[in-house]
């Protein structure tokens, strides 16, 4: 479904990650694993079309999502990019054929009510069958419970929560998580958990970053190792050896 | 000062405070959502008070009021989201777009003005007003056109209001303005949402530039002056809110109605920066402002 071929990109002019061949199928989930600062995030916010891909297609679905050819040179970056080479890549277009990314610590519409973002994200699918605010409600109880305070006097984890149901109801075909569970506490972090399992359960795709493989165990099929920018390894779930194992793939007998 | 004279200034400054809310609030639209200062909203005025006077005076086309204004409403609103077109969204990726947009809206601001001149020639005009009607309340002098320019006012700004609060794409026009990118990410489309802030903000400047045409006499750099008054009042009142700066140009209306009752018509314009001046010094974000740019 999901069909990234030697995708490299960064922030110009740095490069960040380079070479990423990477497909998902419609029935999988995937996980990323790889030290923090090495792109991860980088990386899918190219996916999702947030900043240009230097090089590389994506397709999703069969349809390409980025424009063809390369990045300008260096002579044409010192141009006005906007006005004269267009974009490569369009964040709409990618959300409205269904790969929803809910971003890193999103901090959302600060000064909307949970009712109100999770309107907007009915408006954006516009018309597109995504979840319903129902359903998305009894997933997370505590949206439900929160739903006329404004967004910024939630705590993170409703954030999280709140954003991952705007997600759900902005119509995704397959949904990006980008470190839901990060510096959440252990009580809010399981009920996290337990609805993105609720959410696999579906059959929704899910391409998950986290730091814990225990959890990355119950989500996905295949875990993808990445670390300096490049995709270093790929293991199905029966090959995932526990943290420790992964840890010295990563970094060697010290670490 | 008796109680006639104060009444009398305090409608002056109500009246004046109405219009500068108006501009204010397109002002501070285009700066809530887009994040940057429109100085072509003086020459939206301009233009908005030409557009209307072609449509209704009686030397021009002739039309009755009413469709004269909903036309040029139509006009202002074409015209913002050309401009925004043609002026903003060119450079609106960049990091340095406010400083971009200062001169293109400056240079855009200097070629409409010279537009009008060039097709409607510098000959003062004026749009008829809306109403003849004269009220006598209590030894008060008030004429139905300024009540109506009140009312209207307070029901535009209303309804702005409602617009962003329970209408979809002014929801969403909220939401852009307060996380450009988690907005992208759930498939608003963003670019619309700014043409549509910008021809509203340029609607705005329309419909002051017609209630300010009925009551000052018309030329092309008529915009220039309120333009000013508008960017003290966001500046003063801060944009934390929708209603900031309403409640800032009431404020500096009726400052600058008693200013000039006081210290004079030259005096006024000092006064006033002073004000703003010594507010800015106390509150940086402005009197009703908080550190954050929103709507």
């Amino acid at each position: 479904m999901l069909d990234v071929r030697d995708l490299s990109g960064g922030y110009e002019p740095v490069q960040i990650f380079q070479h990423v061949d990477l497909q998902v199928s419609a029935a999988e989930s995937i996980g990323i694993f790889g030290p923090n600062g090495h792109g991860k995030t980088t990386l899918l916010r190219t996916l999702s079309g947030l900043i240009d891909p230097w090089q590389g297609d994506i397709f999703f679905d069969g349809e390409r999502m980025n424009r063809e050819g390369r990045r300008g040179s260096r002579k044409w970056r010192n141009f006005n990019y906007d006005a004269v080479t267009r974009r490569r890549m369009d964040p709409k277009k990618v959300a409205r054929a269904g790969l929803i990314h809910v971003q890193q610590g999103n901090l959302l519409f600060p000064e909307l009510t949970v009712t109100e973002t999770l309107s907007i994200a009915v408006s954006a699918a516009s018309g597109r069958r995504g979840w319903s605010v129902a359903e998305v409600q009894q997933l997370f109880p505590r949206v439900a419970e929160r739903r006329d305070h404004k967004i910024r006097f939630l705590s993170g984890g409703e954030r999280q929560m709140v954003s991952i149901a705007a997600g759900l109801i902005a119509a995704p075909r397959m949904l990006i998580l980008d470190e839901p569970t990060l510096g959440l506490s252990p009580k809010i972090r399981q009920e996290l958990c337990g609805a993105i399992l609720e959410i696999r359960k579906t059959g929704l795709p899910i391409i998950l970053i986290d730091q814990d493989v225990a959890f990355l165990e119950q989500i996905i099929d295949t875990l993808y190792l990445f670390d300096h920018g490049r995709i270093s390894g790929r293991m199905s779930r029966d090959e995932m050896p526990d943290h420790e194992t992964l840890m010295v793939m990563l970094f060697g007998e010290r670490h | 000062m008796d109680p006639i004279t104060l009444i009398s200034i305090i409608k002056g400054g109500l009246i004046l405070g109405a219009l500068y809310a108006l501009m204010a609030t397109g002002l501070s639209l285009v700066w809530t959502t887009l994040g940057i200062f429109n100085f072509a909203h003086g020459a939206f005025i301009a233009l908005g008070a030409y557009v209307a006077w072609q449509f209704s005076s009686a030397d021009a086309l002739g039309w009755p009021m009413l469709p004269a204004v909903l036309l040029t409403c139509a006009v202002m609103f074409l015209v913002g989201v050309i401009l925004h077109f043609l002026l903003v969204k060119p450079f609106e990726r960049r990091s340095d777009v406010v400083l971009i947009a200062v001169i293109t809206t400056l240079a855009g601001s200097t070629i409409l003005e010279n537009g009008l001149l060039l097709i409607w020639g510098p000959r003062s005009k004026q749009i008829e007003p809306l109403t003849r009607g004269e009220v006598d309340l209590a030894g008060l002098h008030l004429t139905t056109a300024e009540i109506l320019l009140l009312v209207l006012v307070l029901a535009i700004l209303l309804g702005i209001g409602m617009f962003l609060r329970y209408s979809r794409p002014g929801r969403s026009m909220r939401a852009v303005s307060q996380n450009r990118e988690a907005a992208q990410l759930l498939g608003l489309d963003v670019p619309k949402l700014y043409a549509i802030a910008f021809g509203l903000s340029a609607l705005t400047a329309g419909l002051a530039g017609i209630f300010l045409g009925t009551i000052r006499f018309m030329h092309p750099a008529m915009g220039s002056e309120p333009l000013m008054k508008a960017l003290v009042v966001v500046i003063f009142g801060g944009v934390a809110r929708f209603s900031s700066p309403i409640y800032a140009a009431f404020i500096i209306g009726l400052l600058e109605a008693f200013s000039t009752y006081i210290f004079g018509v030259y005096w006024a314009p000092a006064v006033l920066f002073v004000t703003m001046i010594v507010v800015l010094l106390v509150k940086p974000e402005g009197l009703f402002g908080k550190y954050q740019r929103t709507l």
